[in-house]
């Protein structure tokens, strides 16, 4: 009998708060994700907490039964593509300035959860899994309330298949371009 | 008598009451506060800029937009005296309109125990807590001894989280070797061969060794208060659910399951606060006393009179029982003790006076006046029948007007609050000072108040028992606030475990009930104040019920304190004095190379916590960043 595969960890989550639309797409993904009958090496969980507080989730895992990949969906308004669009891309991995790092290290301990502070504070600490990957999806509306739009609910089922196509399917996570987080653009910022 | 500026005294019985032939006794020329600091007008700032700033270098603005390393967003607008190193002119400016308040109209009031609670990404569970408190005045309900008891733990441990993270992430980094050495190269080199006092129990032989562990990312000491977080916020969940937003607060109680087990995972975590409380109140002595001895102007960063307010926390559950007017009663009860200090002394205690007192202006703040053109007061008395300024937050009513900024009229969305007109400060040190002055704390074998100090036997961890002392300050500025809050570590670590112990007795005794069963009224009208205290202080959640809806709710925070504009009679806010008295210390004659530290010293020793939004005026237009929690500092 040839020795069962042993496939590496992949952790899947949403990045954003409860109750604001479309920029709570992460989470909506998230919650129909639980209900996938994903394979053992797939874990989907919450991601949307203090990212202080991830670093040490992530960091409890023993050393060789660490994530090796984590995909993170979160809303991400660029304004230069229409509502609904989906960009998935592999993270370069460089991070910003120290004292870019220290802001994002007050956000996070004051209470702030956006996509970029997760991932860069993750990383500094050295918790990030080695392959990270995001799944943006262009919002359209952003206020209080459960609702998506219709442009952002018509890709809904797209967006959890390519998540799980993204955890589970190595060519594709091989196929994805190499992306920096572009600080300007990040969620939350706008230029009025 | 407690009361110098408004015209409140007191009969035979301690019952207040307006004194008798003051015309209109809240105007604003009936009760006019004296002494103090008061903010030069815009006109000769700008005459002062105008004589002496013509080539750009000798007064002129420094502007923090934003303030950085602070919980949510803070502009401080200041104009400096580079040749004489002082500040002429200080602005605090809190630039979002929060709109709790406007939220919770027409809802159930149960609702505010949750929506409030996101008023804050740290300290939710104070605002969940104040509304509880708030309920339970309205509608006459107590929590069980035990409710009670777990109620004072989870507080506790929120402070546990809410401590280290000020004084290591956002603060420390102002007293560190990245900082000190390049702003004040002297200083440092004097740190490199002064050694620490208390090396046997923070373990740091010179004080650069200590700086350079305070270092932001890479200094242990930042690192390790990213661990304790963990700690706290751990312990704090096995009985609230959940960080920072808890769901088992309710009116009567706590809906936790209490047994052994939980008391006891959250004593495995509590008990790692001994020796660490120990530690950082040293290292936060040790830091004081060699920027003192260095430079004594370093007593003057950050300075202002020892005004403060504080509404106390902690309650007794032999003494809670919600009422208003027993509320001087239980306060008094607390395990930190209510009070109004004025000039350094303790004028009160009586949470009931400390409610009488409280005014809230809009004059520098985006909002309107609800006073005047036949507007009919609310309520004319307290519930027991004192009287209530019509600023008072029992008759407010939010009416937000924004608009542009201007230094004279207005510039901030913080409110005025003032008690008995006097411009008070808001923090954990000031719950420390009452506590110290009053002896007033409940019997226990850790925590005594001497009238003067508070001494704290702190049990043996890996280190010894040790016993802490923390003493009144003679001066108060930026130094004393950190080593107040420093001190403050012990404090809550010691009512944590008294209150720990309190609840093991009634768990042993069988007696599990967390919570009251309570019923909502649907008829007439009902009020209650909740009077609790967040991290930074000071908390209160003004409630009016109507018909079984809320028909008003008005939050004061200790952001809401400290980061008050300028009042109606010239009165800086406590950010503001203690800005205006802060000397530039660092080592550069060169303004171009000034850094503001001192300034930023004396701002981030308040802890302050604003809303989470800015907005940065640039030349490419206004960048507004978003973010959806924690708007401690405003009013709205």
């Amino acid at each position: 009998m040839s020795e069962p595969v042993v496939r590496a960890r992949v952790i899947v989550g949403g990045v954003g708060y409860p109750d604001l639309c479309d920029y709570s797409i992460g989470i909506e993904v998230q919650e129909r994700l639980a209900e996938w009958q994903a394979p053992p090496y797939v874990t989907v969980e919450d991601l949307s907490y203090n990212p202080i507080a991830l670093v040490q989730r992530l960091e409890d895992e023993t050393l060789d039964a660490r994530y090796r990949r984590i995909v993170v969906i979160s809303a991400v308004r660029r304004g230069d593509r229409p509502p609904g669009t989906i960009a998935s891309y592999r993270w370069d991995g460089v991070l910003p300035a120290e004292e870019v790092i220290q802001d994002a290290v007050t956000d996070a301990v004051t209470g702030i959860i956006a996509l970029e502070n997760t991932l860069v504070i993750t990383h500094y600490f050295r918790a990030l899994p080695p392959e990270a990957v995001v799944v943006e999806v262009e919002p359209a509306a952003h206020e209080f309330g459960a609702a998506l739009s219709d442009p952002v609910r018509s890709v809904f089922d797209t967006v959890c298949e390519l998540v799980k196509t993204l955890a589970t399917d190595d060519e594709a996570f091989a196929r994805l371009p190499v992306q920096a987080l572009t600080f300007a653009n990040a969620p939350g910022m706008r230029i009025l | 008598m407690c009361f110098k500026n408004l015209p409140i005294e007191f009969d035979a019985q301690g019952k207040p009451f307006l004194r008798e032939g003051v015309r209109n006794p809240y105007g604003a020329d009936a009760a006019q506060p004296t002494g103090g600091a008061r903010q030069m007008t815009a006109e000769r700032v700008a005459e002062l800029v105008r004589r002496n700033g013509h080539d750009g270098s000798v007064v002129k603005s420094l502007d923090f937009d934003p303030v950085t390393r602070v919980a949510g967003a803070l502009a401080f607008h200041t104009v400096a005296d580079f040749k004489n190193r002082r500040i002429v002119e200080a602005r605090s400016v809190a630039t979002l309109f929060r709109g709790y308040e406007v939220i919770m109209v027409g809802r159930d009031p149960r609702d505010a125990i949750y929506i409030t609670s996101r008023a804050c990404g740290v300290c939710g569970g104070v605002h969940s807590t104040c509304s509880a408190l708030a309920i339970e005045m309205a509608i006459g309900c107590a929590p069980p001894p035990l409710g009670v008891l777990i109620r004072n733990l989870a507080l506790a441990l929120e402070f546990l989280y809410d401590h280290p993270l000020h004084l290591h992430l956002l603060a420390g980094p102002d007293y560190s070797a990245a900082i000190v050495e390049p702003t004040n190269p002297s200083l440092f080199a004097r740190a490199k061969t002064t050694e620490a006092r208390h090396t046997a129990i923070h373990g740091f032989r010179t004080i650069a060794d200590l700086m350079t562990d305070l270092n932001p990312l890479t200094g242990k000491l930042y690192l390790e208060a990213l661990h304790m977080t963990r700690v706290a916020r751990e312990a704090y969940v096995l009985i609230c659910g959940k960080y920072p937003h808890p769901q088992t607060i309710v009116p009567g109680g706590m809906s936790s399951t209490i047994n052994l087990t939980v008391m006891n995972e959250m004593f495995v975590r509590l008990s790692q606060f001994f020796d660490y409380s120990k530690k950082i109140a040293l290292i936060w002595d040790d830091i004081t006393e060699f920027f003192y001895e260095a430079n004594p102007e370093y007593k003057k960063v950050g300075a202002r009179r020892a005004n403060m307010v504080d509404t106390g926390i902690f309650d007794d559950p032999g003494a809670y029982d919600a009422t208003y007017h027993n509320a001087d009663e239980w306060g008094n009860r607390r395990w930190a003790t209510p009070g109004a200090i004025v000039e350094g002394k303790l004028v009160t205690t009586d949470l009931r006076a400390i409610n009488i007192g409280l005014e809230e202006f809009v004059d520098h703040s985006y909002y309107a006046e609800w006073t005047g053109d036949g507007q009919q007061q609310h309520f004319a008395t307290d519930p027991s029948g004192s009287p209530l300024s019509p600023y008072h937050p029992w008759n407010k009513v939010t009416r937000p007007r924004p608009q542009g900024q201007n230094w004279k009229e207005k510039y901030t969305w913080d409110t005025t609050p003032r008690w008995d007109r006097n411009g008070m400060e808001a923090g954990c040190y000031a719950r420390l000072w009452s506590s110290a002055v009053a002896q007033k704390l409940p019997d226990n074998p850790y925590i005594e108040s001497t009238g003067h100090s508070l001494k704290m036997r702190v049990p043996a961890g890996a280190l010894p028992e040790t016993e802490l002392e923390w003493h009144v300050p003679t001066e108060w500025n930026a130094f004393e606030r950190n080593r107040g809050r420093a001190f403050c570590m012990a404090f809550t670590t010691l009512i944590a475990f008294n209150n720990w112990l309190a609840a093991m007795e009634i768990l042993k005794d069988g007696d599990t009930r967390t919570s009251t069963k309570f019923k909502m009224p649907t008829r007439g009208e009902q009020r209650g104040v909740g009077f609790w205290g967040a991290g930074r202080g000071y908390l209160t959640h003004h409630l009016t019920l109507d018909r079984g809806a809320v028909s008003n709710y008005q939050i004061v925070t200790p952001s809401t304190w400290n980061a008050s504009p300028t009042d109606r009679w010239g009165q800086p806010g406590p950010y503001e004095e203690a800005v205006l008295n802060t000397p530039l210390l660092e080592e550069t004659d060169d303004p171009a190379k000034f850094r503001g530290l001192d300034v930023l010293r004396a701002i981030r020793s308040f802890d302050p916590c604003m809303p989470c939004t800015t907005h940065i005026q640039s030349e490419g237009g206004l960048i507004t960043r978003e973010v959806n929690t924690c708007a401690c500092g405003l009013d709205e």
